[in-house]
């Protein structure tokens, strides 16, 4: 007796209703996604925050395995590393001795300016918890979300250099798309030259320079510092090193470090103001002291056009 | 004789279950955030067609799409493409589990083979048409290739680590049904 005839008869076709039922389903939330996409993003941003930290206690054997598997590694080559430390301390010191004369001399320098650092780059410290999940996407999750006041947009750094910026924003965490993404975009200045160009990332660990205008003015070894353009990122932060490709194109070795990314820095950075009613800027109505003036004309509420005219 | 499903049936869900969170949860893992430059094999797909195609009563179709959803979600793909396309494939093995009991192994390699390949094409050709970001061409060759050639080494791994084998012709499971 092989299968039960009658049964698969009435089975059948409501099993092939019920799966065909769930392929449409699935493509119809595909296809919302494609249409609106920020819905289902928020979506998921939600689905990950709820799912995600419940899960760190699972990553923790394999966190572990990993140290000891590196610490291992790191044990044979001991002595090597410990003459390596040794020769970094020293040109670490020396670097110190050069950073507090720098110091120094812009302490003095802003007395003589009277300028103010930007009270808007205050920071949020987060840790990294889980990594994207697949070699096509480059973004990291991180354990501060919408109740530490994150908002999408900010940049985020590690102790040295940019490393991404917020892309999704959940309750409790975040998410940071990462320089090296495919759909990073930053807008950089090169140093001395002072170039504008784009950085764009194309999933390689040097992530290539594009809408450069002059290359014969940037050599290898230029700093790579953000530009301010566009108020979306705010400016000076580092970025990195440009360095030659062996395909011959400029990139940038990114000055922070991608392979131990444990704390990130999330800078509040505000948006630029949004001008959307130009008649405040110009001054405000009614004051005008002056001779009299004819009934029903108030020069104060005159547009430039006709002020300029006359 | 009517039953399908025993309480073996579901212990063999919920391993399946553990497997597929265990996998998707080592893909999460922060270790080194530096971009790879080769893609793995999708242990994910591998193990569900290993699954489906030797033992298909265990694995649902509500499952799959379940669990595949919620890697597409957290794996930042497009949410419910991937998904759609695995339940496609899954109910076409899913019919043809029986023909695989009586041919070689390598033909049921191959049908597998060519539904991978498939669906990676219709996934390719879905994501340029729609204008979606995608990755690049070769790193999604790269990883069908190696899934392909994992599915093997899996079948070893299941038999004997789940005991996930084919049907003997005239075995029961514990109710008395056929399988």
């Amino acid at each position: 007796m092989a299968r039960d005839k009658a049964r698969e008869d009435y089975i059948a076709p409501i099993r092939r209703l019920l799966v065909g039922m769930i392929v449409l389903a699935l493509i119809a939330l595909f296809v919302v996604w494609r249409i609106d996409s920020p819905r289902v993003e928020r979506l998921r941003a939600q689905a990950i925050d709820t799912f995600v930290p419940s899960f760190e206690w699972a990553m923790a054997p394999i966190t572990g395995a990993a140290n000891l598997v590196s610490d291992f590694q790191s044990y044979q080559q001991l002595r090597a590393q410990n003459g390596d430390l040794r020769r970094e301390l020293q040109q670490m010191k020396a670097w110190r001795e050069a950073a507090l004369q720098l110091e120094q001399e812009n302490a003095k320098l802003r007395d003589l300016n009277n300028v103010s650092l930007d009270p808007q780059l205050t920071f949020i410290t987060g840790v990294v918890i889980t990594d994207s999940g697949s070699p096509f996407r480059q973004s990291v999750l991180v354990n501060v979300g919408a109740r530490d006041g994150i908002v999408d947009g900010w940049p985020a750094m590690d102790g040295i250099g940019l490393v991404g910026r917020i892309a999704g924003v959940g309750r409790e965490t975040s998410r940071v798309l990462l320089l090296t993404d495919t759909s990073s975009r930053i807008p950089v200045i090169i140093q001395p030259s002072g170039q504008r160009a784009i950085l764009a990332g194309d999933n390689t660990i040097a992530p290539p320079i594009e809408f450069l205008e002059n290359t014969a003015l940037v050599r290898p070894g230029d700093r790579v510092v953000s530009s301010g353009d566009g108020g979306v990122f705010p400016a000076d932060l580092l970025v990195g090193q440009v360095v030659l490709g062996t395909d011959e194109r400029l990139r940038v070795r990114l000055a922070a470090d991608y392979e131990r990314l444990e704390f990130l820095r999330v800078l509040r950075a505000q948006p630029n103001e949004l001008i959307g009613d130009p008649n405040g800027l110009v001054g405000p109505e009614g004051e005008f002291f002056g001779p009299a003036v004819p009934n029903g004309l108030n020069p104060a509420s005159l547009t430039s056009n006709e002020v300029g005219d006359g | 004789m009517a039953e399908r499903v025993d309480s073996r049936t579901w212990t063999m869900r919920a391993v399946y279950i553990a497997l597929a969170f265990v996998l998707i949860v080592v893909q999460l893992v922060p270790l080194d955030m530096r971009p790879a430059g080769w893609a793995g094999p999708d242990l994910l797909l591998a193990v569900t067609l290993v699954w489906i195609a030797r033992r298909p009563v265990v694995v649902t179709a509500p499952m799959v799409a379940g669990v595949f959803l919620m890697a597409d979600l957290f794996f930042m793909r497009p949410p419910g493409l991937w998904a759609a396309l695995v339940v496609i494939l899954t109910e076409m093995i899913r019919r043809r589990n029986s023909e695989f009991r009586n041919l070689p192994f390598v033909a049921e390699w191959g049908t597998i083979a060519g539904g991978i390949i498939m669906m990676t094409l219709l996934n390719l050709i879905i994501l340029t048409l729609l204008a979606v970001p995608r990755a690049s061409l070769g790193l999604t060759l790269m990883e069908m290739m190696m899934t392909i050639l994992v599915y093997p080494p899996i079948v070893l791994l299941a038999y004997f680590f789940f005991g996930i084998g084919r049907p003997a012709p005239g075995e029961t499971g514990r109710k008395g049904q056929l399988l």
